[in-house]
């Protein structure tokens, strides 16, 4: 892993030289905007509602956005004859897209702290966010795998809002209240990243926090190996052939 | 320092192999041309040297030794100049070569690679903003930036004016005077005239010639000498064997006796020799 900080560092750098980490503030500031507009004083329980929507699709997005770049420019060609392992170039990307989550979740803390009141278990929700958004950067990997272009990505990435974001989203605030709807939810990775964040909160119980945590753990290590075994195939298919 | 025995590769949706029972050898501090029209298996060949393609099938040894057996390590040994721009575009030239060269343990002097390339005063200018020679002189840099045993350059005076192209070539002798090898694909037959050492022609998956640039001219060419001289007002041109040129009396009489204005050797060109072996225009 000798060269995972540099790939790192650069990561960062690049993120904010494309404009990728301004375009992430900027989704922040508007998070924060719908947080100052809210009627309701204490935001703890619509914190993790927002956190959710950042740590699950745009955690899926940024990976997408740096990988076409990469693709675009061939300064992937580059990084494939550079003394770098899969892993690390693996483990950069998603650490950077981690760092730029939080750096989400940090600024709308600041803001709910300073202009309303927030009433949330701070540490539990950066652990959280953390393996969201590393499941959900893994997923950006796999989507970007099978994507031809940046449009395609998109509709992949559409499709997973549609079901399975928004379906997660309705249940959160209400829409959805059937017990077998409910039920058959916790078959799906959002819902246990959605219990990790409300856990934050303290309105969930013991057993579902073990559950989520489990299930996305394993469902992370899972992909993990699947993102590392179809790095080579991405490879060889970007090198031109 | 590289030896490719037996080699054939087959991409996963061709039916027939690309590369079709290749073997040639590339010997430590030479410059080596892999040379052939487009889609005969050169950069596959090179792709395969490189570690981009591991699923051949034959031997490819690198020092002698199994060239599967290297890890991620083997790229602190080499460069790899693209024909096709490879930098990140919103980064200047400067901050692209930081980057890359960080993950370098042997690093050179970029600055002094970059006033060779003559791209030190645009060393702080977005690549985006680099012309494509420009370009084609930043993917030579980072190729060196890891002070390399073993360069890969893929055209890598294409698109550049002749004074830049000058600098590169003289730039890639230098290299080879240091001790360095060079593995060389380009249409260019005049850089490979005046950079290989030997070179490899590839036509449809296989080798069809390999040899130094003289001898294959000398296998290629004609042994003939062609005079044109003056007689009278007009201009004549005649030619003679090579071979008996010193016992030949006609020769010696039209030196002695007439104006000449031209005489030349008849040797082949490489040129030639591309379109002869590979049955193809080496501009395609």
């Amino acid at each position: 892993m000798s060269n995972f900080l540099v790939l790192f560092a650069g990561e960062l750098q690049r993120m904010k030289k494309y404009h990728i980490l301004g375009a992430s503030f900027v989704i922040a500031f508007l998070w924060i905007g719908v947080l100052h507009l809210t009627q309701i004083e204490n935001v703890s329980n619509i914190f993790p509602l927002l956190l959710f929507l950042d740590a699950t699709s745009m955690s899926i997005l940024m990976i997408g956005v740096t990988m076409f770049f990469e693709k675009q420019e061939g300064s992937m060609k580059s990084l494939l004859v550079s003394p770098i392992g899969k892993i690390e170039y693996i483990l950069a990307k998603t650490g950077a897209n981690i760092v730029s989550n939080l750096i989400t979740l940090l600024l709308l803390f600041s803001y709910a702290k300073m202009f309303k009141a927030i009433d949330i278990h701070l540490l539990w929700l950066i652990l959280a966010v953390i393996l969201i958004s590393f499941f959900h950067s893994l997923l950006g990997f796999v989507l970007t795998y099978y994507s031809k272009d940046f449009t395609q990505l998109l509709m992949a990435m559409m499709k997973y809002t549609f079901v399975f974001i928004i379906p997660v989203l309705l249940e959160q605030i209400g829409l959805i209240t059937s017990d077998w709807m409910t039920k058959l939810l916790y078959a799906i990775p959002t819902k246990a990243s959605m219990t990790l964040l409300n856990a934050s909160v303290g309105t969930v119980e013991t057993w579902e926090i073990i559950l989520s945590l489990l299930y996305l753990l394993i469902i992370s290590i899972g992909v993990f190996v699947i993102v590392v075994r179809k790095y080579d195939e991405f490879a060889l298919k970007e090198s031109g052939v | 320092m590289f030896q490719v025995n037996n080699l054939c590769f087959k991409y996963p949706k061709n039916k027939e192999n690309t590369i079709k029972n290749v073997s040639f050898e590339i010997k430590e501090g030479e410059v080596f041309g892999l040379l052939g029209p487009s889609g005969v298996g050169k950069s596959t060949t090179q792709k395969i040297l490189i570690k981009l393609l591991t699923n051949y099938q034959g031997e490819v040894l690198y020092k002698n030794k199994d060239l599967k057996s290297y890890n991620k390590q083997f790229y602190q040994e080499i460069g790899v100049g693209f024909e096709m721009p490879v930098h990140f575009s919103k980064l200047t030239a400067n901050e692209n070569l930081s980057f890359f060269k960080k993950l370098y343990k042997s690093n050179a002097n970029t600055d002094e690679l970059l006033q060779q390339v003559g791209l030190y005063e645009d060393r702080n200018k977005l690549v985006n903003e680099f012309s494509k020679g420009m370009k084609a002189r930043l993917n030579f840099v980072r190729a060196l930036i890891n002070q390399p045993k073993i360069l890969f350059l893929d055209e890598p005076t294409n698109g550049l004016d002749p004074k830049n192209a000058r600098n590169i070539k003289e730039m890639i002798k230098n290299f080879q005077r240091e001790g360095g090898t060079v593995l060389l694909t380009t249409h260019l037959m005049n850089d490979v005239d005046e950079l290989c050492d030997r070179v490899a022609f590839m036509a449809d998956g296989n080798i069809a010639e390999i040899d130094t640039p003289k001898n294959l001219k000398l296998k290629h060419g004609e042994r003939k000498v062609e005079v044109e001289y003056k007689e009278g007002k007009e201009i004549l041109k005649t030619s003679f064997d090579l071979d008996t040129l010193s016992k030949n009396d006609e020769f010696t009489s039209v030196v002695k006796t007439k104006e000449i204005v031209t005489i030349h050797s008849k040797e082949t060109t490489l040129d030639d020799i591309f379109i002869k072996v590979t049955g193809v225009e080496s501009d395609e």
